[in-house]
């Protein structure tokens, strides 16, 4: 790599990322306190991954992502493959079978690393046919490229991730030239459509090949008392969740000070439910604190992909940006009662190596882009 | 290509746009949770982690106007369950058979109970020390005692109806406890456990004791002794005339000050349950009745007042009157003949009343007759109260008119009448009767004091006493020669009024007989009225059934107050057929000590409680009754012992050394003083069983500090 390019790299960028890791270590040996008998295991753990992932980042630099195109087919090959293997050996746990054992090594969540994967091809994809995406029959193909992988999805069934994927899709699209109107059509006709069949459900009995309790926890962020349990049911992680944040006040209960957290009265509050953390012991000013690290992050990353000469690289940075926007509010919606129950991490702050090794190569390629996209004038 | 550059900037700029939009949302969303919403979540999240277990705050005591108890709060042991961590225990079955045979309780029932979905389940209340101890002693899982108070009245029936009773919630039912419910019953603590998810305790965590603030204690205007006299007089003719109920209030006419309200039947507010719950109500306060001639002193100082008719008026009786249509008749259709107004006072003469009524007219009697205090509460402090009924005017004709002033028509409260002619006997004061002089908090300090209320001026004073004279020559010469006090000038009227038959009209053989009366008559000290409803056998006239109690009551509790005899009288130490001993000191005395005692003065004796020493007395030393004379005993009014000689020592904070001494030594327990003033604090603290001889270490602090 040409040293002199690191001079271009987005130093907002790259500061508001070491920000981030620094206070999600904080916070995270805040919520995993009481949980194992170490009392640092997950942060522990979680440190040695971010120094994986950092030395991902540091080796994705060294390559330039335009070489990467001519391996789209093999990525994407290679993203079913997982999505497959995860289906027939993998290990389910609560209900879903995302994990893959590795033996001596972790266990990892292929679904994870996909999504870097499956946004790298299909930037390719759509690079190929950009600005020529205005029938149906011409978005078909990008359909059936993305709908492969979130059928194996659905399959597991992993409800969040298959979300990121449609999210991720509809964006990178958009920002293709698809056509709006049929993009419209079809993500909003589907939301719609989910939405009339839950109503049919609930309200007339139309049976669906889900359990009850997946498809409670779709509806139950409406009305968490009203789980059939009085909120001891699939409605108990959103109130505890909602009593932990309202609690908080401005300046929070201070860190391992947290009763929901720390008596875990919160479930899964160094995972899915860490911004309820937040919101517990920093209160308004520590959640308003991480809102504006995402905003910015993204707002570079948004201009990391504008400045970008190659719309291959525009396109992944915008994937990749899709992705976390749609962690993030999904995280933080449903931590604050604005969205279902999927259990997706929050990226960066949420304990799991899968997911931060994910995010820390997805920023690695961002930077990438940013390094060398640049149109540079000597 | 160029436009389609554009277009993708443009897009990127609409996401850009779209995820600006998103973040207000969230941010927007969280201020409302944190903020709007805070409150309400944060008292949620500690309702999540802490659970209570109640503790009921100690009533305050309840002393007579000289200090002696007539309620306190003695501490009991109440078993409860956890049911989690029974259930953690894994011996709920045999838990359960051990509770129920200790207890004598259903097991099946019990073994619900403390398995039950809940964080705490009481078991039962207020057990006794010995099945306490058995409990505490199984230590079995998740079974819980906790110290409640609750209420004893030390001599039993005594005052039942003031006093009133106390549930098991340590609440006022009744009586002066409900009434001062707020005051009296102080504010319950909270034992708070902080627990996490899993509902189990968390070490070093929260784990408050916010102690009950206990009650205050009140001083009633009550004087133990009068009460006792008046209750004595008042059992006698109840059962003697084995009448429906009967009542009688002695009170202070010049402050309003109640120094002894009695009914029959009464019942034992220690055992209450035992009662029919009818025998609860108090019918001097609750209930309004035809008083019948008593109230002609109502209609004389009214026509007084108006000048109708002054103590020289003449007036003719032949036997009856024609109103109207009706004929109303003299007592026994006696006809009195000429006679002036202090004469048809003295002879309660129908007739010249009914004369006296229709002159005064119905503008005047009812420009007055609110002004008494009729038709609306006295404003005594006991609960449930009655108004009672007066005819409306715009619909009373003479009829009316004619036996409203022979006192029928109107119905009345016991405590209306005797405020009412309080008021002669004061000088012309309406006063608000009431029976709490004093609230004190537990160092003895007044936190309240209740002054005389004066309503209304009602008569003039030169009215008043020529009322008076009027008065004391119907126990003169009149009709109430019963109630007359050798030595003591007495104004008093009788009355024996019809009872309103269920249907309408009056039934032909049921009377309500009643005297009302005050004494010295120059300087009245007491007013006393006492009122039997429905009185067997014959004669039923107030003269008979209600004036000569009357005199009893008043003549001992006059001797009591040592109020002087009036001038020229002499009073002679009645040396008849009735002989009067002084009752002797008891306090400290062994039960056997105190009967034989009492024995040999001619006295009987009443042993209420259980204990080695006699704690109380009633009547106090000293004081001068009849032979035969009941004395009430009080043994210890602290937990009973049990067989082991255990004792549970008593709360000693904010007594003075005198009475920590008493106590302790009922209690066969040895003082270690130190200090001076009231007692701060004690070791062992209170509620902890000793076997009695154990010495008692108590730190006394000046009051000052």
């Amino acid at each position: 790599m040409e040293i002199k390019r690191l001079k271009f790299i987005d130093k907002s960028f790259v500061g508001t990322l070491l920000i981030m890791l620094v206070f999600g270590l904080v916070v995270l040996a805040s919520a995993s306190y009481g949980i194992s008998a170490d009392r640092y295991f997950y942060v522990k753990k979680q440190i040695f991954t971010i120094f994986i992932g950092l030395v991902a980042i540091v080796f994705i630099l060294q390559y330039d992502y335009n070489n990467l195109r001519r391996y789209s087919w093999w990525l994407y090959g290679l993203s079913i493959f997982m999505l497959l293997l995860v289906l027939i050996a993998g290990e389910e746990i609560r209900g879903t079978t995302g994990w893959i054992n590795l033996g001596p090594l972790p266990a990892v969540q292929p679904a994870e690393f996909t999504k870097i994967l499956l946004i790298m091809s299909f930037a390719h994809f759509l690079n190929e046919r950009k600005g020529d995406l205005d029938t149906w029959s011409k978005m078909m193909p990008c359909f059936l490229y993305m709908g492969v992988p979130l059928a194996l999805i659905m399959a597991q069934p992993d409800l969040g991730t298959a979300l990121v994927y449609i999210a991720v899709t509809a964006v990178m699209m958009f920002v293709a030239g698809a056509n709006p109107k049929i993009l419209g059509l079809l993500f909003g006709g589907g939301l719609l459509l989910v939405a009339l069949v839950l109503v049919l459900h609930f309200q007339m009995g139309l049976p669906l090949p889900m359990k009850d309790y997946q498809l409670n926890r779709l509806v139950v962020f409406l009305d968490p008392y009203n789980d059939g349990q009085g909120g001891r049911g699939a409605g108990w992680n959103i109130i505890q969740s909602l009593v932990a944040i309202g609690s908080g006040g401005i300046f929070g209960k201070g860190l391992f000070q947290g009763t929901q957290v720390q008596l875990n009265f919160l479930p899964e509050h160094h995972t899915d439910f860490i911004y309820a953390v937040i919101g517990e012991e920093l209160g308004f000013l520590g959640a308003a604190f991480v809102i504006m690290l995402y905003g910015i992050l993204i707002v570079r990353a948004i201009r990391i992909s504008y400045q970008c000469k190659e719309f291959y690289g525009t396109l992944m940075v915008l994937g990749i940006t899709a992705m976390w926007l749609f962690h993030i509010f999904e995280s933080i919606g449903m931590s604050i009662g604005m969205m279902p129950i999927t259990g997706i991490p929050l990226p960066f702050l949420s304990y799991g190596g899968s997911s931060m090794l994910t995010n820390l190569i997805a920023v690695g390629l961002i930077l990438c882009v940013n390094l060398r996209g640049k149109k540079i004038v000597f | 290509m160029q436009t389609n550059s554009l277009l993708i900037k443009k897009r990127i700029i609409t996401l850009f746009l779209l995820f600006i939009i998103g973040f207000l949302g969230l941010s927007g969303r969280i201020f409302w949770v944190q903020f709007i919403d805070g409150k309400k979540l944060s008292s949620m999240a500690e309702n999540n982690r802490m659970r209570d277990v109640p503790v009921a705050a100690k009533r305050g005591i309840i002393y007579d106007r000289n200090g002696q108890e007539l309620a306190i709060s003695v501490s009991a042991d109440s078993v409860y369950a956890c049911p989690i961590e029974v259930r953690a225990g894994k011996k709920e079955r045999e838990t359960a058979h051990q509770l129920a045979e200790i207890l004598d309780m259903d097991e099946e029932k019990l073994l619900k109970r403390i398995t039950r979905a809940s964080s705490y389940e009481w078991i039962k209340r207020q057990i006794k020390p010995a099945q306490a101890k058995k409990i505490r002693d199984l230590e079995l899982p998740g079974i819980r005692l906790a110290e409640e108070s609750h209420r004893q009245y030390p001599n039993g029936t005594l005052a039942s109806h003031v006093l009133g009773i106390s549930g098991v919630d340590n609440t006022g039912l009744e009586g002066i406890d409900n009434y001062y419910d707020k005051l009296v019953g102080g504010t319950a603590g909270r034992i708070v456990i902080e627990k996490d998810a899993a509902n189990r305790p968390i070490p070093e965590a929260t784990h408050r004791y916010i102690p009950p603030v206990e009650g205050a204690n009140l001083v009633l205007t009550i004087d133990q002794t009068i009460q006792y006299i008046t209750e004595r007089e008042l059992e006698k003719a109840y059962k003697e005339r084995d009448a429906k109920s009967a009542s009688a209030i002695v009170m202070d006419p010049n402050t309003g000050e109640i120094l002894a309200l009695a009914c029959r039947p009464t019942y034992n507010p220690n055992q209450y349950e035992n009662y029919p719950a009818a025998y609860r109500r108090n019918p001097a306060i609750n209930d309004a009745y035809e008083p019948g001639s008593t109230m002609k002193i109502v209609t004389s100082s009214i026509a007084m007042a108006e000048n109708v008719v002054d103590a020289q008026s003449r007036f003719f009786c032949p036997g009856y009157v024609k109103v109207g249509k009706e004929t109303i008749n003299c007592a026994q259709g006696k006809a009195h003949g000429s006679q002036s107004f202090a004469e048809i006072v003295e002879n309660s003469c129908n007739v010249g009343f009914v004369a006296v009524g229709l002159a005064l007219g119905v503008d005047k009697y009812y420009d007055h007759i609110y002004d008494f205090g009729f038709g609306k509460k006295t404003g005594i402090d006991l609960p449930g109260e009655a108004a009672g009924i007066i005819v409306p005017e715009g619909r009373c004709k003479q009829i009316d008119l004619a036996t409203m002033a022979m006192g029928q028509a109107n119905a009345v409260t016991t405590i209306q009448l005797a405020a009412a002619v309080s008021a002669v006997a004061n000088g012309g004061k309406l006063i608000q009767p009431h029976l709490v002089k004093q609230v004190i908090d537990n160092k003895g300090k007044v936190v309240k004091e209740f002054k005389p209320v004066t309503v209304r001026r009602v008569l003039s004073e030169n009215t008043a006493r020529q009322l008076s004279l009027i008065l004391e020559g119907e126990v003169i010469r009149g009709t109430g020669t019963n109630a007359a006090i050798e030595g003591y000038r007495v104004g008093g009227k009788t009355g024996t009024a019809q009872k309103i038959a269920p249907g309408g009209g009056y039934l032909p053989n049921s009377y309500v007989s009643s005297f009302v009366g005050f004494a010295p008559v120059d300087n009245p000290k007491l007013l006393c009225i006492f009122v039997v409803d429905s009185p067997k056998g014959y004669p039923y006239f107030g003269a008979w059934v209600a004036a000569p109690p009357f005199k009893e009551i008043v003549q001992d509790s006059l001797r009591y107050l040592q109020i002087p005899a009036a001038n020229g009288i002499q009073p002679t130490e009645p040396v008849e057929e009735v002989q009067t001993v002084l009752v002797p000191d008891l306090i400290n005395l062994t039960p056997s000590e105190a009967s034989s005692a009492l024995v040999q003065r001619g006295l009987k004796v009443r042993v209420e409680g259980s204990g080695m020493v006699v704690y109380q007395q009633t009547p106090q030393a000293l004081t001068r009754v009849q032979t035969g004379t009941e004395v009430i005993v009080n043994l210890s009014p602290y937990a009973p012992k049990n067989k082991e000689n255990q004792v549970t020592i008593p709360d000693l904070r904010g007594k003075s050394m005198k009475e920590v001494v008493r106590i302790l030594s009922s209690l066969g327990l040895y003082l270690v003083p130190e200090g001076h003033g009231l007692a701060s604090s004690q070791s062992p603290v209170p509620g902890k069983v000793v076997s009695t001889g154990s010495r008692i270490k108590v730190q006394f602090t000046p009051i000052s500090q």
